[in-house]
């Protein structure tokens, strides 16, 4: 078992607890627990009930969705932060250990009950999730903006052209 | 500006108008192929002698390529690509299933002697006979070449392909040539000068017309204008000429043409000049010379009703929208000149097909063929209040367009 204090110190620095003093990430380090997982496997499978969120402490997890490859994170990284904030969805990717792993869980329910009590630490880090995921939407926006306008551009000239020339009626 | 340059204003002008598009403008401007040559031969007088030869393949969207080769001492990259994409715009104008391209030597042949000249265009074939043929690119007559000239690329192509009358037209008749060919581009101006008059209710008979050029086009005009009774009321070629408001007698000026082996010194009028036939007091001004006589300059003194461009690009732009600002009708060279590349279509069809057509077949087709391309043109114009150059070219750039797009990009 890691020493508790050092733990508390390495999840005040994760973005999810910005501006969480000592003692208000020992609050959500209370209502964790550190487990491991070897090598291959599988965390959780997209699809799944997403009822927990996990920090990476050591090693290297893959993300997929639909088999393609999303992202590769390790330590200090998050995953199931949505199941933080109560949504009750599904995982929406799979996450697999690339490496033997160390990891904190926390259980969504125990958290939001946290929220619920007005946990000035819980309610910290709602705050700082709703900021990780505004950026991530803004992201997703850009990127939907430009996959459309390169699709309708390239359709669109060919099509205008025939349109003109029919418009003409040669 | 050039021909060349102003066929690509005119391009651009009917393009912005119909909005297709900047690379739309670009694919359709770009030619398919340039080549540049250096052609060497050996002089009669031992010397070595190396002259730049071009061809331009400029669109092939509608059938093979379709342009001349001409002899002369300016021809340069950028003029051979203009004029291959007026070739190109040209067939599309009349609907002979070509393409465009252009090209020849750049070479001053009254300096060469006959079997130089023969060395030259055969050496030329050697050069480019890869990217020739029946089915690919068709050459024609030009400045400075003639029949005798295609028969010889005709004849050097088939020692590397076989037998192949169909690579070139304008061959002599005796050489799987056309009837009528030779009269082709002066007999469609006069097509469509009856077209045009017709619309605007006037008779060809009784029609004072002016003629500034007297080769194959410029003389073949008057003849066939006479015979229609239109009345020739001024004439020179590029040593002189006569006016004469009341009609010039049209069978003495050929008898004086043929005796003197030009125009000047005709007594059946007052002397006068190229530039003043563009000024003469007429309804139809037909420019059959060189490129670019109609400017800025003289533009505002003409006084014909209608100009009918036998030449290639007589009008510059600038000469072009003073006409359009004065009302006098202007055929643009693409539709008014087109005759020549029509029947030697025909040339083409019958070579194929191992047939002669008789004259009066060649000159009904051309009618028609005329006929057709003035309504398509005339009625665009109509439609869309366009002078009816910037229509030709819409109509150009809608048959080249609509190939383009069906044969896929």
């Amino acid at each position: 078992m890691s020493n508790a204090t050092e733990l508390v110190q390495k999840l005040s620095q994760l973005p999810i607890c910005r501006g969480l003093t000592q003692g208000e990430a020992g609050v959500l380090f209370e209502i964790a627990e550190e487990t491991t997982a070897p090598k291959d496997a599988k965390l959780f499978t997209e699809g799944d009930p997403g009822n927990t969120l996990l920090i990476i402490l050591e090693g290297q997890v893959e993300v997929t969705k639909q088999g393609q490859s999303l992202a590769k994170v390790g330590q200090g990284s998050v995953l199931g932060e949505m199941s933080l904030l109560g949504a009750g969805g599904t995982r929406s990717a799979t996450a697999t250990a690339l490496t033997d792993l160390k990891l904190l869980r926390v259980q969504a329910a125990r958290f939001q009950k946290l929220v619920h009590d007005d946990n000035l630490a819980a309610l910290k880090i709602v705050a700082n999730l709703a900021q990780v995921m505004s950026r991530r939407l803004l992201m997703m926006d850009e990127k939907l903006i430009e996959l459309l306008d390169e699709k309708s551009k390239k359709k669109q000239e060919l099509a205008d052209f025939q349109r003109i020339l029919s418009d003409w009626s040669f | 500006m050039n021909t060349a340059e102003a066929t690509t204003w005119y391009f651009k002008k009917a393009a912005r108008i119909m909005d297709v598009g900047e690379r739309i403008e670009t694919l359709l401007l770009s030619p398919l192929r340039e080549i540049t040559l250096q052609v060497s031969i050996e002089l009669d007088n031992g010397e070595i002698r190396t002259f730049p030869g071009y061809r331009v393949q400029h669109d092939n969207s509608r059938g093979p390529m379709k342009g001349g080769v001409r002899y002369h001492p300016a021809l340069d990259i950028d003029e051979a690509r203009g004029l291959a994409s007026l070739m190109t715009w040209k067939t599309a104008v009349v609907n002979v299933p070509f393409g465009g391209a252009k090209g020849g030597i750049a070479v001053e042949p009254s300096r060469l002697s006959g079997k130089e000249l023969e060395r030259l265009t055969r050496k030329f074939v050697d050069q480019t006979q890869d990217i020739l043929g029946p089915t690919r690119d068709v050459p024609g007559p030009d400045m400075n070449t003639n029949p005798q000239v295609m028969a010889w690329i005709m004849d050097q192509y088939s020692k590397y392909h076989g037998h192949s009358p169909a690579v070139v037209t304008g061959k002599p008749l005796d050489l799987y040539g056309s009837k009528g060919r030779d009269a082709a581009t002066g007999r469609g101006l006069v097509f469509i000068c009856k077209q045009i008059l017709g619309d605007i209710n006037l008779p060809l008979k009784g029609t004072r017309f002016a003629v500034q050029g007297f080769g194959n086009v410029g003389s073949r005009a008057v003849r066939l204008l006479h015979e229609e009774g239109a009345v020739l009321v001024a004439v020179a070629d590029s040593n002189g000429g006569v006016k004469n408001p009341r009609g010039i007698d049209v069978p003495a000026l050929f008898e004086h043409a043929k005796k003197n082996g030009g125009l000047q010194g005709f007594d059946g009028g007052s002397p006068c000049t190229g530039d003043e036939v563009l000024t003469a007091d007429c309804d139809v001004l037909l420019p059959a010379a060189i490129g670019g006589t109609l400017t800025r300059a003289n533009a505002a003194h003409v006084r014909a009703k209608i100009v009918l461009e036998g030449a290639n690009g007589p009008c510059t732009p600038e000469a072009d929208e003073i006409f359009e600002k004065k009302g006098v009708l202007v055929v643009p060279d693409i539709l008014a000149n087109a005759g020549g590349v029509t029947v030697s279509y025909f040339e083409w069809v019958q070579n194929l097909q191992h047939v002669t057509w008789e004259e009066e077949r060649v000159n009904a087709e051309l009618e028609k063929a005329m006929k057709d391309a003035y309504e398509r043109v005339a009625q665009i114009s109509r439609n869309r209040k366009l002078p009816l150059r910037t229509a030709a070219y819409c109509l150009a750039i809608g048959r080249v367009g609509k190939a383009t797009v069906l044969r896929g990009i």
